[in-house]
């Protein structure tokens, strides 16, 4: 084919790409921003207005690029494919960490709005001289809306379910790379430095097809099949895998696929566990929380104003840190990792406690279930009685001991455990919607607690009567013979294991 | 009618006639150098490159030395001692200990390697002690009162309940979960198969086990406990004491035991303790290892056992501590002479300064092994003994420092005790176990290899001509077997082979005139104390052991005085 007669197809051709690709970042960021940040309709307004906007941008600059136009068209493309390619990797990859993630959003769709706002200005130019400009304006408008169509339609359809966010990001990028190399190749002769654009392409692409292959790595998508929600965080951490969910506004954390919190309704659990004890201890100061590296209950220690140091000891050093620096979450813990009363502990709960000679007013215990044996440890006869030493003479403890109504056995198991090694045990429960029926028990030196009479205004679940109601137990969930839980016998892994599997 | 089914009748380990040896030996070592030879022609990278680690062993040059009568340095001083140790295993401790319990003040113990311990030595890497040999104890009987004031000094027990029942403490009571099997591609709990057998093997697991409880308790004519520890407690009625003349394998087959796996499990058993398989086990040191512990606790079942991440490098150390003043390591006696001065004379090598001393002992404790007593006392005659029949079980063990366990087969997760069904090792322990921490990066698990697939001294031939490579291959390929893809998560192997690693209770051993005979101390004035002279390999057996020859020594001291 003669050059001239190849330019424009090959030119219209790229405005279909480009305007494929242009909606699909648009709508990358615009998912990605309401998966991450809650709230579609103000995320996907904003970001199609940042969009739009830089857009017009871009046509604006593109009247300051007078020569070699394939040349800088070629350029852009590539950058285009670069910046959208890894777009929604860089803001998956940031999330967790900055503070600032909404800068690094609109930041990024900025830049790809000017990029491709300057695309079809530049195109326009170079095709004038070949086509009538009536023909122009149609041709390339037709071929730019039906590219939008296919995008809108294919991204939801398509790419999400199968490739998932991270896989279409790089999938367009190349695409876009793709259009660049094709009219270096076919132009060399037309374009300064072509040998230098071409190579470039073929790196940029190489390192899109890198970042496609180890997409996975990033968001495990095949996991993301596994939650019905969206997984809008995941990192393994060499503890355990973390994963944060989003739907709606209900924001659920997984450790290790199993659910630690639903954002809805987590403070009817985060109360029952932290207020019948700090309630009925007006003169507490000292307060120990092993586990609960979210800080939802430290938040509710803190607001105690008597309270004047909370000591947290957590394994998981991604994990307190994700939630002392991620502006959403900290917005669900209220920021408490950053008060100064509370001290993070990043260590083995067991090998801490036995090391410990402070004692305190209440200590929280806030472990994931017991479903292994590693865990399992932590709810021993043997940690238990580390524990109490830790304990004032008449502070009072409370475990987290899974549900009595699934589980009975485990509870009463807790239970006893925490008796044998000479604890008075107040067991109580509470109805959690994501958790279902769910169990605590406080645990004293002596045999005295009166249930408290007041509590804290503002709380949006306990009082007075509901605890009273918490601590009846009905026919259902009644106590069973149990056995107490040691380090070389480990019942309660195996009761958990029975019971929860007949449900789950 | 049952008296013939105990016919004495030899089976197990025949010796070889020289001549056969000697062929056997030239075929096996040339086998394991022709292999050497192409592996090195082979060349390219095996898959295990990136493993470091290395092979070692008791100090087998000090052992050669003495074995190949080298010559020595000429003695350059003398030293007075009233009683000489020698040998610093749980036996030579334990005689120690037991003196200084007594009020002696005046004794040595002589250790030819650089650190105590005999079997019960230990390793150490960044990640973790682990064992080099004996690795736990059961729990042990609660009558047995030297050991149980042993473990109470030493934190083991704590306390006893209103009913007077132990207390072990927690921490070293073995960590749940504790045994599983690899069989019919599935990792069940416990080692007694179970996933995939037919109810006919069932039942005579339970039949045995039924057999088992009955013995536990039973008593001989004498009211003894038929099986107790030590064993030289147990009851001398002979219709017990003729099961050590047949073996353990004829012994099952006569009572109607044919289910494999039961077989199966009770050939682990044997080589698990004893280091040799049924066939090569008398039928009454076989049915000693299930019926001789009764202890009981307050907090353990009675079949609990007791482990740390040394194994019994733990209790070792316990031991050695009140000692430790009195052990002299790299010192090896090489000559005993009773001497015209009514004293023994013992010639000691310092390993590390190359001299020799002589040591002028009013009484001498041979803590040491009987092939080792053997070269040391040529010039003393030992009526009766002969130290040629006592067998003594070669082993390799491997510490595996892994960053990760991959596993393909379903079932239980991760135990102390890893064992597969049917394969040449008796499974791997996991050293970090009594850990409370939720999760460990690495792990070092301590694999061992009883070598009894050949006659003890061609087996022993043949470990010794083994490269550090060559034991790699064969570690490594079991170990892929129970967990396909670990040899890339294995960072570190550390071979350790014993050359005589335990002694066999072959037919007729433990209850034979050869044994009686060499617990016979020498002139009043050479006492010997080792598991050897019980037949069985274990802790409590060489504890007593070195409490039998010290309060041997101190009677005579008194009856002297």
């Amino acid at each position: 084919m003669d050059m001239n007669k190849k330019l424009p197809v090959l030119l219209l051709v790229s405005v279909f790409i480009i305007a494929t690709c242009g909606l699909i970042y648009e709508l990358i960021a615009g998912t990605l921003a309401s998966y991450l940040l809650g709230d579609s309709v103000t995320q996907f307004s904003t970001i199609i207005g940042v969009y739009l906007f830089s857009m017009g941008l871009g046509s604006w600059i593109s009247k300051y690029f007078d020569k070699n136009l394939l040349g800088w068209f070629i350029r852009i493309e590539i950058l285009v494919g670069l910046v959208g390619g890894t777009s929604s990797s860089i803001l998956f990859l940031v999330f967790e960490s900055v503070s600032s993630f909404r800068i690094i959003l609109y930041g990024l769709i900025s830049i790809t709005g000017i990029l491709v706002g300057l695309e079809i200005p530049l195109l326009m130019r170079i095709l004038k001289d070949r086509f009538e400009f009536k023909d122009l304006v149609s041709k390339v408008f037709t071929f730019d809306y039906i590219g939008a169509l296919i995008a809108s339609l294919v991204f939801p359809l398509l790419l999400i379910p199968y490739l998932g966010i991270v896989r279409t990001a790089y999938l367009f990028g190349m695409l876009n790379v793709l259009v660049a190399l094709i009219t270096c190749i076919n132009f060399k002769h037309e374009i300064k430095g072509a040998k230098y654009l071409q190579s470039a392409s073929i790196i940029s692409l190489v390192a899109l097809l890198t970042g496609f292959i180890y997409a996975n790595t990033i968001t495990n998508f095949s996991e993301s099949l596994t939650y019905s929600d969206t997984i809008i965080f995941s990192k393994s951490t060499p503890y355990q895998r973390i994963i944060i969910t989003k739907k709606g506004r209900d924001l659920r954390l997984f450790l290790n696929g199993n659910l630690q919190f639903s954002s809805v309704d987590e403070y009817r659990y985060h109360e029952a566990l932290i207020h019948p004890v700090l309630q009925a201890l007006p003169d507490a100061k000292n307060v120990l929380v092993m586990g609960g590296g979210d800080g939802l209950a430290v938040r509710e220690i803190l607001k105690y104003p008597q309270i004047q140091t909370v000591t947290l000891v957590d394994l998981d050093k991604e994990m307190t840190k994700l939630f002392r620096t991620n502006e959403m979450l900290l917005k669900l813990n209220n920021r408490s990792f950053l008060s100064p009363k509370v001290t993070v502990i990043n260590a083995d709960a067991f090998s801490w406690a036995r090391e410990q000679r402070k004692v305190y007013d209440a200590i929280i215990i806030d472990f994931p279930d017991p479903s292994n044996y590693s865990v399992g440890k932590l709810y021993t006869n043997t940690f238990y009685a580390i524990v109490k030493h830790l304990l004032k003479p008449d502070g009072i403890m409370v475990v987290q001991s899974t549900s009595p109504y699934i589980a009975p056995k485990s509870y009463y198991t807790v239970e006893k455990t925490l008796q044998s090694v000479g604890l008075h045990t107040v067991p109580y429960h509470n109805y959690v919607p994501s958790f279902g029926e769910w169990g605590y028990i406080m645990a004293m030196s002596k045999p005295v607690y009166k249930v408290p009479d007041h509590y804290l205004p503002g709380l949006r679940f306990m009082s007075k009567q509901c605890l009273e109601q918490m601590l009846y137990f009905p026919k259902d969930m009644a106590r069973v013979p149990a056995q107490v839980n040691k380090l070389n016998n480990q019942i309660l892994v195996k009761y958990f294991e029975d019971e929860w599997s007949t449900v789950l | 009618m049952s008296g013939r089914l105990f016919y004495n009748r030899s089976s197990g380990v025949k010796p070889l006639s020289r001549r056969s040896f000697l062929l056997q030996a030239g075929l096996v070592t040339g086998a394991i150098f022709f292999n050497g030879c192409i592996r090195k022609i082979g060349g390219g990278k095996p898959a295990y490159a990136h493993i470091k680690g290395k092979l070692s062993g008791p100090n087998a040059k000090a052992g050669h030395a003495l074995r190949d009568k080298l010559p020595m340095p000429i003695p350059s001083s003398q030293q007075s001692v009233k009683t000489l140790i020698i040998g610093s295993g749980i036996s030579g401790l334990s005689a120690a200990r037991w003196l200084q319990k007594q009020g002696e003040t005046d004794f040595k113990l002589l250790e030819l390697e650089d650190h105590t311990g005999g079997n019960a030595f230990f390793g150490t890497n960044s990640v973790s002690s682990y064992p080099l040999g004996a690795h736990y104890i059961p729990i042990v009987n609660n009558y047995d009162k030297p050991l149980v004031d042993f473990l109470q000094e030493n934190g083991v027990i704590t306390h006893f309940d209103e009913k007077g029942q132990p207390y072990y403490n927690e921490f070293y009571l073995c960590f749940d979960p504790e045994e599983r099997l690899l069989i019919n591609g599935h990792w069940q709990e416990g080692i007694v198969p179970d996933f995939g057998v037919t109810d006919n093997d069932r039942k005579q697991v339970i039949r045995f086990f039924n057999l088992i409880t009955q013995l536990k308790n039973a008593r001989g004519n004498d009211s003894k406990y038929v099986f107790d520890i030590p064993l030289d407690n147990s009851s001398a009625d002979d219709t017990y004491r003729k099961l050590d003349r047949i073996s353990f394998h004829d012994y099952l087959q006569q009572n109607g035991f044919n289910s494999p796996y039961l077989l199966w499990y009770l050939n682990y058993c044997c080589k698990d303790d004893y280091g040799t398989p049924a066939l090569n086990v008398s039928a009454w040191a076989g049915l000693h290892y299930f019926s001789a512990r009764k202890g009981t606790a307050a907090n353990a079942d009675p079949n609990a056992v007791i482990t740390w991440p040394e194994g019994n490098g733990w209790l070792m150390k316990r031991l050695r501590e009140t000692v430790k003043d009195h052990v002299q390591t790299s010192h090896l006696a090489y000559d005993i002479q009773l001497d015209k001065n009514g004293k023994v004379a013992v010639k000691v090598l310092d390993l590390k300064q190359n001299t020799s001393a002589i040591f002028h002992a009013d009484k001498v404790i041979m803590a040491s092994p009987q092939f080792v007593n053997q070269k040391l006392l040529k010039n003393i005659a030992r009526p009766g003994f002969d130290a040629s029949m006592l067998h003594y079980s070669p082993w390799l063990i491997a510490n595996l420092t892994v960053n990760e366990i991959p596993t393909a087969a379903k079932g239980m997760v991760l135990c102390w005790d890893n064992v597969a069904y049917n394969t040449a090792s008796v499974g791997y322990v996991n050293a970090n176990q009594q850990d409370t921490k939720l999760v460990e990066a690495k792990k070092v698990i301590t694999y061992y290899l009883p070598l009894c697939d050949k006659e003890p001294r061609l087996a022993r031939l043949a470990a010794y001509t083994r490269t550090y490579e060559q034991w790699l291959d064969i570690v490594i390929s079991e170990m892929e077997q129970m967990h396909p893809g670990i040899t890339e998560h294995i960072e570190q192997a550390d071979m350790w082979l014993w050359g005589h690693g335990m002694i066999a209770p072959s037919v007729n051993y433990i209850w034979g005139s050869n044994r009686q005979q060499a617990k016979q101390a020498i002139n009043n004035q050479i006492f010997f104390a080792h598991t050897d002279l019980s037949g069985i390999s274990i802790f409590e057996e060489a504890f007593h052991q070195g409490i039998r020859a010290a309060q041997q020594v101190i009677e005579h001291n008194n009856g002297a005085a």
